[in-house]
C-alpha cells in the first residue's frame, strides 16, 4: 500500500506545536508588556478646556498645592477647585483674557468647567489622599513633577504593583511632613533617604496595609 | 512617551447630571457624583454565562470574533471632573455629613442620624442622643430610605385619568379649593388624615379648622393601638399614655402583647427588657428578669418568654380577670371584689396553678416595685382597664409604668366620615396620607363611600387603591425631603430635617396644610413654621438654640409629663366599672369556630412598606417566610385539616422525624386554604406554625394589593419571577374588631403554592450550635456553655495556649493541629465581635441595616425559593421540643431561640484554603476579606464554609430587572434606565456594588474600619498615635441593635469592650468551635429564667435537655470538660494518642463530623 502521507508530515506536528508555542509566547509577552498601565496609562495627556499651567502657578508663582486642592489633607478625594477659587485672582489678573472665558462663564452661570480626568484608578480601588499626605507621602510620588508640567499628564502607572512598591518599602518614599507639598524637595542621597525613612517608619508606626482590605472594599 | 488624546465635549445632559439630582448646592455638578456614576461596573463586562452551555459557547465564539474590535477599549475611558462653580462652605467632597432627624410615626417619631454623601442620604441610623432607644432603630426606619428612591413613587400630582402637573400648579389648585371652603366655612368638607405627633401639624390643623369650622377632621390608622389610651381615658377622663420601663421590671406578664416588636415604643421596650437580661456574674443571674407570656400567636415576645402559655386571644379578657382576682386575693384585698372579678373569668380552662404561681411571683416582685403587666393594644379596652388595676395593685405605677399626659385630640374617626359620606353630607373629601381604600375595615365599604363624595382629593406617596378613586392626587414628599417636627412616644420634641431638596414635584404635609389653611403657599414656609414652633416649645428664639436642637436631634426635658396622683382607689373604681359592665365569657372555639388573629405584617406593616423591596425580602422572624403572607395554623388544627406532611426518616439511628411543613426540593409546598367567616372569604397558603393556640389562625395585613408599585404587584406572567405577593386580609377586619375575628372555618383546596421559606429545617437535632441554660444552672456552673458540644470531647482547641490571654491568642495563634498555613496578624489592632443571644430579640433590624450599608441587592421570590437570598446577616430561628416529645409530631409548645449569623471571620478560615485564586484571604488585622476582582466564582468557599454565610451572585442582581435574570445580556440593563438613576443614589459609595459571578459575605463593615483607621492616622500625622480608640467603630448591625447585643472592637486590646465581654463572661463560646477554625465572632449563651414553682417549669431549656439526652445515649454520664485530660498527654494536638481515647463511641450528637485531626 502506498504511503498516504509523505515523509515530511512526520515532523509537521512538532513544527505546528513549535509555531503555536512561539505565537502564544509572543502574545503573552506582548500582553504582559503592553497591556499594563505602565504602557497604556502613563503619558495620558488630554487637552483641558482651560489651558491651566501648573508650571506657571505652582513653580513660577510658588503657590501651594492646597490653595486650590483645598481638601487634599482632609478627604479621600483631592478636590478640583471651583471657578470661585480661580476668580479670587483672576477677577483682577487677566480679567478679560479669552483663555479664561470658560472660568468666567462657569462662575456666572453656575455650570461646572468640564475638566478631563487624567488620573483614574479602577472603581474598586478606594484610594485616600488625606492619609497619604498627612503621613509624609508627597504628591510627587504618584503625580510626578506636576510643578514642571505645562499640561498635566499621567506620570506614574498607578497600577497595583506601583502602589505595593511603596506599601512594601515605605522608607524609600517618606519625607518630612513639612516637605510633602514641596515638589522640588530631594533627599540628600539615597542612603540618607533610607535612614530618614526608616526613622519615620519606626517613629510614626508606619505600617501600610499590604492586603486586599487596605484598598478594596 | 506622551500621547495627546482629544475628547469630545460632554453633552449638555452629561453636564447637567441625571435629572433626578436636586440639592441645595446644585450637586449635579459635584465631582463626587460624577465619580459615582463612573463607579458602576463597566458595561458589557462578561455577560455570557447567564444562559445554558450551548448559548454560552455560541456567545464565546462570537465575542472571540469581535475581540479585535474591542481593543480600543484598552485606553482610558473618557471622564470629566465637574467641580462646583462656587464651592459651598463646609461641604468636603468625599466626606459624609451626618444630620439629625426623625422618622414620623403616628405614635412616636424615631430619632435618627442620617448619613449623607454630597447631600444624598444613603444610610439611616438611630440617634444615640435619645437615650430610650440608645441609637437603635427598627427595621422599618432602616428600610424607609429605600422608599425615598423608589422609582414607583408619585413624581407629580395628577388629575384622574390624565393631566400631570407640577408643584406650583398643585399649589394653585389647592389654594382655589381652600378659598371656596374658607368662604363656605368648611360646610361639606371632610378630611381624613393619618395621626401625627407633630406639634406644627397640630397647630396648622387648628388654624385650618378655625378657618373652616364646618369641616370634619378625622384621623385613621389601620393598626389601631389606641386601646390602652382609651382605657385610661375611661378611668381618669384624661388623655394618658402608659409608658413602660422594662429596664426596672424584674417580673413581667405579657397578655397577648408583642411588646418587643410593636410600634416605635417597642424599641425602648426591647432595650429595657434586654437590660434586665445582661448577665455576667452569678449575682446578675439571680437578678435576671423573668417574662411570662400568654398569647395566641407565636411572637418575638413569646419567643423571649421564660414561661409561655398558649391561649386564644379571645380568652385573654377572662384570663386577665382571673389574674386580677388572684392579685387582689394574694395582696389581701377585698375578697368580695376578688370573687366578683373571678366570676367574670368563669369557664376558662388554664393549667392548674399557672395563674396562682405567676401572680405569686409578680406579687413578690411588687415588693420592690419590679412587677409589670402589659396587654396587647388590640385587646379590648376592658382588658386594659383590668391591666391598669393590676399594675396599680402591684404598685407598678411610677416605677415600671408611668402615665404620661398627652395633648388633647378630638379628631373624628374614619367611621364618622363614612357615615357622613353615606348621608350625603360631604361634597369634598380630602385624604391626607394613608390608604383607606385598601386598609379601611372590611365591613365599612369605604371604597363605595368614598365615591359618594363629589370631589376626592388625595395626598399620597404612591398611585394606589385610594388615588385610583380620587379626582385629584397630590404627590407627597418623603420625610427625608421635608421640614417638620414631632414627638417620640414619650413626648420628646424632635426635628424632621430634609436631607435633600424634593426629588420630584411634591409637597410636604406642612406645605399642603399651609395652602389649605391660608390659601397660599411659600417654599420656605415649613422651615419657618417649625422654627416658630421650636421657639414656642423651648421658649428660646435664638438661632443658636434652634441649631443646637437640629444638631442634637432631641430637645432635653420636653417629654410628656407623668401624672402622679393616680392611686389605688382609682384602680379599684376602674376595676369595679369593668366588673359592672363587661362580659368576659370566653367564646367556645373549635375546628369550625376558629379565631382569626389579624396582625400587621413583619414585612409591610399595614401595607405602607408594600413597595419596599428590602421589607419584602427580609424573612419573617418566626415563620422565616418572605415575599408572601400565609395563613398560619397550629399543629393540632393542621392535623384536623389533614395537611400535616408525612414523617420522614431523619437520622441514622433510624428515628422518624417530621418537618412542620412540606418541602419539595427545598421549596415549601403550602396547601391553599380558604378562610371563611361571616360570608367573607380569604384564600391563601396554609403554613403550619408551631406554638399557636389550638384554634387560632394568624393572618397578616399589608399584602395582596390591588394597585401598588412593582415590588408589591403580582407578576405571575413574568418567567422567573415567582408568583404571589400575598393575599389581602383586610376584608376580615371589622370596625368593631379590627384585629380579631371569631367563628371562622378553613376549607383546604387542592392546589399547592410554593412559599419562599428561608429556613426549612427548624430543629438543632440536639446539636450544640445555639447554647442555652437556665439562670439557676448558670449560678451553679457559670462555664456550662463551654462544656457543651464536641469541644468537650475533643483535644482542647488552643492546646496549652488556651489559658493565654485573648490578646495573645489572637495575634500569636498557637498553631494547634492545623495543617493550614495561617496568616500573620501583624496589625496593631485585631477585630472581633461578640453577640449576646440573651439580649437578641430576633427583630431583624441588623439584617436590613447591613443590607442598607453594604449595597446588598434583593433577588426576588423565585431566587429565594432557590436559596439564593443575599443577606449577609441571617437570623436563624430554632425550635426545641425536649427529648420526651415524639419526633413524629409537630411540636405544639416549642421553645424558640434566635441566632444572628454572619461571616465569623475564622482565624483559620476553611474558605480560604479551598479558593483556587486567592480571592478570599486574610488580612493583617484578622479580617477574612473577599477580593471581588479576583473571584472567579467556583463557589468552593461557600461549600467549605461551616456557617454557610457566603452569598453568591448567581445573576447580575444589581444590573438586571427582577424577572429578567435569565435573559442575561438580552435583558434590560437597569444601569441605563431612568429608574436606576434613582435607586443607585441609595448605594453606599464606600462599598463596591458586586456583579454576577462573585462571592460576597460580611466584611465586618471594612469600609467603616478603614475610614476610622484613616481618620486616626490623619489625626496622628507625624506621631505614633495610630490606634483607633475603642468604641469609635460601630459596624452597621451593632449600631442598629436596640439591645446592644452586638459588640465589636479590637480583641488584641485586653481593655476593649469586646475583649472584656469575651474574657470576663463565661457564657462566651465559639459556634462549631471544635473545628479549630477559631472564629473571631463568638456568642454568649442564652439564659432562660423559669420559675421552679410553675406547672410548666423546666429543669433546663428544651434544646439543652434534648442535647443532653442524645449525648447521654452514647455513654457519657456528664458533659464534663474532657479537655483537661488531654493537657498532659499532648501540647501537640491532633496526635493519635490524644484522640484515640475518644475514638470508640460514635457521638450521636455530632454524627456528621469527627473533629479529631489525624
Amino acid at each position: 500500500m502506498a504511503n498516504i502521507f509523505p515523509k515530511w508530515t512526520n515532523t509537521a506536528p512538532l513544527k505546528a506545536i513549535a509555531c503555536l508555542l512561539l505565537f502564544v509566547g509572543t502574545v503573552v509577552a506582548g500582553v504582559t508588556y503592553y497591556a499594563t498601565p505602565k504602557w497604556t496609562e502613563v503619558g495620558h495627556q488630554p487637552i483641558q478646556p482651560v489651558a491651566f499651567s501648573h508650571y506657571l502657578h505652582a513653580e513660577q508663582l510658588g503657590m501651594d498645592c492646597r490653595y486650590c486642592h483645598t481638601y487634599v489633607d482632609r478627604s479621600e478625594h483631592s478636590n478640583v477647585p471651583g471657578a470661585n477659587t480661580c476668580m479670587n485672582c483672576h477677577n483682577q489678573v487677566l480679567a478679560n483674557d479669552d483663555r479664561l472665558a470658560p472660568i468666567r462663564e462657569s462662575y456666572d452661570s453656575g455650570e461646572p468647567v468640564p475638566w478631563v480626568r487624567i488620573h483614574n484608578t479602577p472603581d474598586y480601588v478606594y484610594f485616600n489622599h488625606a492619609v497619604h499626605v498627612n503621613r509624609g507621602v508627597s504628591c510627587v510620588e504618584c503625580h510626578g513633577e506636576i510643578n514642571e508640567m505645562e499640561v498635566v499628564y499621567q506620570a506614574k502607572p498607578l497600577s497595583m504593583a506601583f502602589c505595593l512598591e511603596c506599601h512594601r518599602n515605605p522608607e524609600n518614599f517618606l519625607r518630612p511632613p513639612d516637605e510633602v507639598y514641596n515638589l522640588n524637595w530631594k533627599p540628600e542621597s539615597a542612603a540618607a533617604q533610607i535612614e530618614m525613612g526608616e526613622k519615620f517608619v519606626h517613629d510614626w508606626k508606619v505600617q501600610p496595609p499590604q492586603s486586599c482590605s487596605g484598598c478594596h472594599r | 512617551m506622551k500621547r495627546k488624546t482629544e475628547h469630545p465635549e460632554p453633552t449638555a445632559r452629561e453636564l447637567a447630571g441625571p435629572r433626578y439630582w436636586r440639592s441645595p448646592d446644585e450637586l449635579a455638578q459635584t465631582p463626587e457624583f460624577q465619580h459615582l456614576l463612573e463607579r458602576e461596573f463597566p458595561e458589557g463586562a462578561s455577560e455570557t454565562t447567564e444562559a445554558d452551555r450551548r448559548t454560552f459557547l455560541k456567545l464565546m465564539g462570537a465575542s472571540a470574533a469581535f475581540a479585535g474590535l474591542g481593543l480600543t477599549g484598552c485606553r482610558q475611558p473618557k471622564a470629566y471632573i465637574l467641580p462646583y462653580s462656587k464651592q459651598p462652605e463646609r461641604m468636603v467632597p468625599g466626606v459624609p455629613i451626618y444630620y439629625a432627624s426623625s422618622q414620623p410615626d403616628c405614635k412616636g417619631n424615631i430619632p435618627l442620624v442620617v448619613e449623607t454623601h454630597d447631600a444624598r442620604p444613603t444610610k439611616i441610623e438611630g440617634n444615640p442622643s435619645y437615650e430610650a432607644y440608645g441609637g437603635g432603630t427598627d427595621v422599618y426606619a432602616q428600610a424607609s430610605i429605600l422608599d425615598l428612591y423608589d422609582p414607583d413613587r408619585l413624581q407629580r400630582s395628577f388629575v384622574k385619568g390624565g393631566k400631570q402637573f407640577n408643584k406650583a400648579a398643585a399649589t394653585t389648585q389647592l389654594s382655589e379649593i381652600s378659598k371656596i371652603f374658607t368662604a363656605s366655612k368648611g360646610e361639606g368638607l371632610a378630611f381624613v388624615a393619618e395621626p401625627s405627633t407633630s406639634p406644627s401639624r397640630a397647630k396648622l390643623v387648628e388654624e385650618l379648622r378655625k378657618a373652616m369650622p364646618g369641616a370634619i377632621w378625622a384621623e385613621y390608622e389601620p393598626i389601631d393601638t389606641g386601646n390602652p389610651e382609651r382605657a385610661l381615658k375611661a378611668i381618669t377622663g384624661q388623655p394618658l399614655r402608659p409608658v413602660y420601663d422594662f429596664g426596672k421590671a424584674s417580673r413581667i406578664l405579657a397578655l397577648d402583647s408583642d411588646f418587643l416588636h410593636a410600634g416605635s415604643a417597642g424599641l425602648s421596650h426591647t432595650r429595657g427588657f434586654a437590660q434586665g437580661r445582661k448577665v455576667k456574674t452569678k449575682d446578675e443571674a439571680k437578678n435576671m428578669n423573668r417574662l411570662y407570656a400568654v398569647e395566641s400567636n407565636f411572637t418575638l415576645t413569646g419567643g423571649a418568654a421564660d414561661h409561655r402559655l398558649r391561649l386564644a386571644s379571645s380568652h385573654i379578657p377572662a384570663f386577665t380577670a382571673l389574674v386580677l382576682a388572684e392579685v387582689i386575693a394574694q395582696m389581701g384585698g377585698d375578697a368580695e371584689l376578688a370573687a366578683a372579678i373571678k366570676a367574670k373569668g368563669d369557664g376558662l380552662q388554664v393549667k392548674e396553678n399557672w395563674i396562682t404561681e405567676c401572680v405569686k411571683d409578680l406579687v413578690e416582685a411588687a415588693k420592690s416595685h419590679g412587677a409589670l403587666v402589659v396587654a396587647g393594644c388590640h385587646q379590648p379596652v376592658e382588658v386594659h382597664i383590668l391591666v391598669f388595676a393590676i399594675n396599680a395593685f402591684l404598685s407598678a405605677a411610677g416605677h415600671t409604668v408611668s402615665y404620661l399626659e398627652l395633648p388633647e385630640n378630638d379628631a373624628a374617626t374614619l367611621q364618622d366620615v363614612a357615615q357622613a359620606l353615606e348621608s350625603g353630607d360631604v361634597d369634598t373629601l380630602v385624604i391626607l396620607g394613608g390608604n383607606p381604600a385598601y386598609d379601611a375595615p372590611g365591613d365599612m365599604n369605604w371604597s363605595e363611600a368614598q365615591q359618594k363624595a363629589k370631589q376626592v382629593i388625595r395626598y399620597g406617596y404612591y398611585d394606589d387603591e385610594t388615588s385610583e378613586l380620587a379626582d385629584l392626587t397630590i404627590a407627597a414628599s418623603h420625610y427625608l425631603e421635608s421640614w417638620g417636627d414631632g414627638r417620640t412616644a414619650d413626648g420628646v420634641y424632635v426635628p424632621v430635617q430634609p436631607m435633600i431638596l424634593p426629588l420630584f414635584e411634591t409637597l410636604s404635609e406642612l406645605e399642603l396644610l399651609q395652602v389649605l389653611a391660608t390659601g397660599q403657599g411659600a417654599d420656605d414656609y415649613a422651615y419657618g413654621f417649625v422654627r416658630e414652633m421650636y421657639a414656642s416649645i423651648s421658649g428660646d428664639k435664638t438661632d443658636l438654640a434652634f441649631n443646637a436642637w437640629l444638631t442634637e436631634g432631641v430637645l432635653e426635658n420636653s417629654g410628656y409629663q407623668p401624672v402622679t396622683d393616680l392611686d389605688e382607689s382609682v384602680a379599684g373604681l376602674a376595676a369595679g366599672k369593668a366588673v359592672g359592665s363587661a362580659v368576659f365569657t370566653p367564646p367556645t372555639l373549635g375546628e369550625d369556630k376558629l379565631e382569626v388573629r389579624i396582625t400587621p405584617s413583619s414585612h409591610f406593616y399595614d401595607g405602607r412598606y408594600n413597595n419596599n423591596a428590602w421589607m419584602a425580602e427580609v424573612p419573617d422572624p418566626m415563620t422565616r417566610i418572605c415575599w408572601d403572607n400565609v395563613i398560619s395554623v397550629g399543629p393540632k388544627l393542621a392535623k384536623a385539616l389533614g395537611i400535616t406532611p408525612p414523617t420522614i426518616l431523619m437520622d441514622e439511628i433510624g428515628q422518624l422525624h417530621m418537618n412542620a411543613n412540606k418541602f419539595k426540593r427545598g421549596k415549601e409546598q403550602a396547601p391553599m386554604g380558604t378562610l371563611k367567616i361571616n360570608g367573607v372569604e380569604v384564600t391563601g397558603p396554609l403554613h403550619i406554625q408551631p406554638g399557636l393556640a389550638d384554634y387560632t389562625v394568624i393572618v397578616t395585613l399589608g399584602f395582596g394589593r390591588r394597585k401598588t408599585g412593582r415590588i408589591g404587584t403580582r407578576l405571575a406572567n413574568r418567567p422567573g419571577e415567582g408568583t404571589g405577593i400575598g393575599f389581602d386580609a383586610y376584608p376580615l377586619t371589622t370596625v368593631a374588631s379590627p384585629a380579631l375575628a371569631l367563628g371562622a372555618a378553613i376549607t383546604v383546596l387542592d392546589d399547592a403554592f410554593e412559599v419562599a421559606n428561608t429556613q426549612q429545617h427548624w430543629s438543632m437535632e440536639g446539636r450544640a450550635i445555639l447554647r442555652e441554660g437556665n439562670a439557676q444552672e448558670f449560678i451553679k456552673d457559670t462555664k456550662f456553655a463551654q462544656k457543651m458540644g464536641v469541644e468537650s470531647h475533643s483535644p482542647p482547641i488552643l492546646g496549652n495556649a488556651r489559658k493565654d490571654p485573648l490578646s495573645e491568642v489572637v495575634t500569636e495563634i498557637p498553631r494547634g493541629g492545623s495543617l493550614y498555613k495561617t496568616p500573620e496578624f501583624t496589625a496593631p489592632q485585631q477585630w472581633g465581635m461578640v453577640i449576646d443571644m440573651n439580649s437578641c430579640s430576633g427583630c431583624n433590624a441588623c439584617v436590613i441595616a447591613c443590607q442598607s450599608e453594604n449595597n446588598i441587592p434583593i433577588v426576588g421570590k423565585d431566587q429565594v425559593l432557590r436559596g439564593r437570598e443575599m443577606h449577609w446577616v441571617r437570623n436563624d430561628r430554632y425550635y426545641a421540643t425536649g427529648p420526651d416529645y415524639p419526633t413524629t409530631e409537630i411540636p405544639e409548645d416549642p421553645q424558640v431561640s434566635f441566632m444572628s449569623v454572619s461571616c465569623q471571620h475564622c482565624e483559620l478560615a476553611p474558605c480560604e484554603s479551598v479558593c483556587p485564586v486567592n480571592a478570599t484571604v486574610h488580612d493583617e488585622q484578622g479580617l477574612n476579606v473577599m477580593a471581588y476582582n479576583r473571584c472567579v466564582g467556583t463557589r468552593y468557599c461557600a461549600n467549605n464554609c461551616p456557617y454557610k454565610v457566603r452569598r453568591f451572585n448567581f445573576f447580575d442582581y444589581n444590573k438586571r430587572e427582577r424577572g429578567e435574570f435569565y435573559k442575561g445580556p438580552l435583558g434590560t440593563n437597569v444601569y441605563k434606565t431612568e429608574a436606576s438613576q434613582l435607586t443607585r443614589m441609595q448605594k453606599n459609595p464606600d462599598v463596591t456594588v458586586r456583579m454576577r459571578g462573585v462571592m460576597e459575605k460580611c466584611t465586618y463593615c471594612v469600609q467603616r474600619i478603614e475610614a476610622a483607621k484613616i481618620d486616626q492616622k490623619v489625626k496622628a500625622g507625624a506621631s505614633a498615635d495610630i490606634k483607633v480608640p475603642d468604641g469609635t467603630i460601630k459596624v452597621a448591625c451593632q449600631q442598629v441593635c436596640p439591645t446592644d447585643a452586638i459588640a465589636f472592637g479590637d480583641v488584641a486590646d485586653p481593655n476593649s469592650k469586646v475583649s472584656r465581654i469575651k474574657t470576663e463572661n463565661d457564657r462566651n463560646y465559639a459556634v462549631l468551635g471544635y473545628l479549630n477554625i477559631r472564629p473571631r465572632t463568638t456568642y454568649l449563651a442564652k439564659l432562660r429564667n423559669p420559675n421552679p414553682a410553675m406547672p410548666d417549669a423546666y429543669e433546663m431549656p428544651l434544646s439543652r435537655a434534648e442535647y443532653k439526652a442524645k449525648s447521654k445515649a452514647v455513654s457519657h454520664d456528664d458533659y464534663g470538660d474532657h479537655g483537661g485530660s488531654h493537657d498532659k498527654a499532648d501540647g501537640h494536638h491532633g496526635s493519635h494518642n490524644a484522640s484515640s481515647s475518644h475514638a470508640e463511641p460514635a457521638h450521636a450528637d455530632h454524627p456528621h463530623d469527627h473533629p479529631h485531626p489525624h
